[in-house]
């Protein structure tokens, strides 16, 4: 008899635990058959550990948001059936460097999972897309913010020294 | 045993309230007394509250005034402890009990983070750990970086709170714990979260309203770094929110970025006298989601 590779999953926890709690149920009945890892930053792992139908835990080794830039080494090497992106939104807006992210893990198929469990398969090309209109729009942003930082740079020293507590500079 | 003095605020949520008060009840630690705060309620919470818990110690406002009414609770509170929750959450039953002899072991240990779950969901996917030996490492912490905690389920030392300055009361709502997370590092304490002393909160996601999270997180951020951190990374870190409110408002088409950040600066003298940086080790570690908070908004 032929051996069949038990199908697995992999949640990025981009969204609080209260949100997972909502979603696990859905996200086991969407996907029967697979086994479910979870990757989390430091601070979750023994929250996430509760959890009674993950399969393991994996400790994002970086304390920043999850990034392309900032890969998870030990995924390299895995290859998940399904990767699932938890947003705490309905629309998955101000996710995108998780979706970015996703594409460094070796997937065929990739899920956006929202607050109130809708799940949507997300394809490459969407999330390329979506990456250019940022790059776009992050060129007009640095643009902007590039023009007002003099004003910044003045400003705000003035402001802070404004805002200072008055006690504590009189005790120094 | 300690006093701890649970203090929860709440604004016309009337059958959440009668919940998590009834549920307030079945905690296992003597030593309690229960704080509501109502901010200004019109569909009869206070009402309820002195009909069906008389023993808890009701405080009125007269009109929603934020965050600023917690701390007229906290000024009323006589516990060692001060548990902090939401109208919609409540401890576990274990997990006061299990919080104090966190405190009572470890003197330089200032708040315990709760690990607030769903209460709709939790049970059915966890192991649940009534039985845990209070022995057992329970800390979820990280070797790199220092965390605030949840205001849905908190346990802080009631003196430290008071000499930090309770909540930032012109926050008024929103990144009010992330601002007393910098106070209580910075005053030599530690924040941990603790996996086995859990809140139970009624997360639901419909009701949040959409501007009002978006907007205040955003100004709040400004003034998170203008308050807390020195100069230099202050200026960094504001050049850095410029950056993310101009990005996230072409990204999300709406302007409550920018007006948020507007504010920050127009309404920038209610932190007059408030500006205390913290030690650079704090500053370079204790962990701030500034990008999580421009995902509120859809």
């Amino acid at each position: 008899m032929e051996y069949q590779r038990p199908l697995n999953a992999l949640i990025i926890r981009s969204a609080s635990f209260q949100q997972l709690d909502q979603n696990l149920p859905e996200l086991l009945a969407a996907f029967p058959d697979h086994r479910f890892d979870m990757l989390t930053h430091e601070h979750g792992m023994k929250l996430a550990l509760k959890y009674q139908d993950l399969n393991r835990i994996i400790s994002y080794s970086h304390s920043g948001s999850f990034s392309i830039r900032r890969r998870e080494p030990g995924l390299r090497e895995i290859r998940y059936d399904v990767v699932i992106i938890p947003v705490a939104n309905l629309t998955g807006a101000g996710f995108l460097n998780v979706l970015f992210f996703s594409l460094s893990i070796k997937t065929n198929r990739r899920f956006l999972c929202n607050m109130v469990s809708d799940i949507k398969r997300v394809t490459v090309p969407a999330i390329l897309l979506k990456v250019l209109w940022s790059i776009i729009n992050k060129f007009v942003s640095g643009l902007l913010t590039l023009a007002t930082y003099p004003i910044l740079r003045l400003a705000l020293p003035r402001l802070l020294s404004r805002l200072d507590d008055r006690s504590r500079k009189g005790n120094i | 045993m300690p006093l701890v003095s649970i203090v929860m605020l709440c604004w016309n949520r009337l059958e959440d309230v009668r919940e998590s008060l009834t549920r307030i009840r079945l905690i296992e630690y003597p030593e309690l007394e229960v704080i509501v705060v109502d901010n200004g309620s019109t569909d009869g919470t206070t009402e309820m509250i002195e009909r069906e818990f008389p023993e808890v110690r009701l405080l009125r406002m007269t009109e929603n005034i934020g965050i600023a009414a917690y701390n007229r609770g906290f000024e009323r509170a006589r516990g060692e402890y001060l548990v902090i929750i939401d109208d919609d959450s409540f401890p576990a039953p274990k997990a006061i009990d299990r919080m104090v002899r966190k405190f009572e072991r470890d003197p330089d240990l200032g708040a315990v983070a709760f690990d607030v779950r769903n209460f709709y969901h939790y049970d059915e996917v966890a192991q649940v750990e009534e039985h845990e030996s209070s022995a057992k490492n329970s800390s979820a912490t990280a070797a790199h970086y220092y965390m605030s905690f949840n205001g849905a389920g908190v346990g802080i030392r009631t003196d430290l709170f008071r000499r930090v300055g309770f909540y930032p009361e012109e926050f008024f709502l929103y990144n009010n714990e992330m601002d007393s997370a910098f106070r209580i590092w910075d005053a030599g304490y530690r924040i941990e979260f603790h996996s086995d002393v859990v809140a139970y909160h009624k997360y639901s996601p419909v009701n949040r309203v959409s501007w009002r999270a978006p907007y205040y997180y955003v100004r709040n951020a400004f003034w998170l770094v203008w308050k807390n951190y020195p100069a230099p990374m202050a200026l960094r870190l504001t050049r850095s929110l410029l950056f993310k409110c101009v990005h996230a408002s072409l990204e999300q088409r709406t302007w409550i970025y920018l007006k948020a950040m507007r504010d920050a600066f127009r309404q920038a003298h209610l932190i007059q006298g408030k500006r205390k940086p913290v030690r650079e080790e704090i500053a370079l570690n204790l962990r701030v989601p500034y990008d999580v908070f421009f995902t509120f908004y859809r």
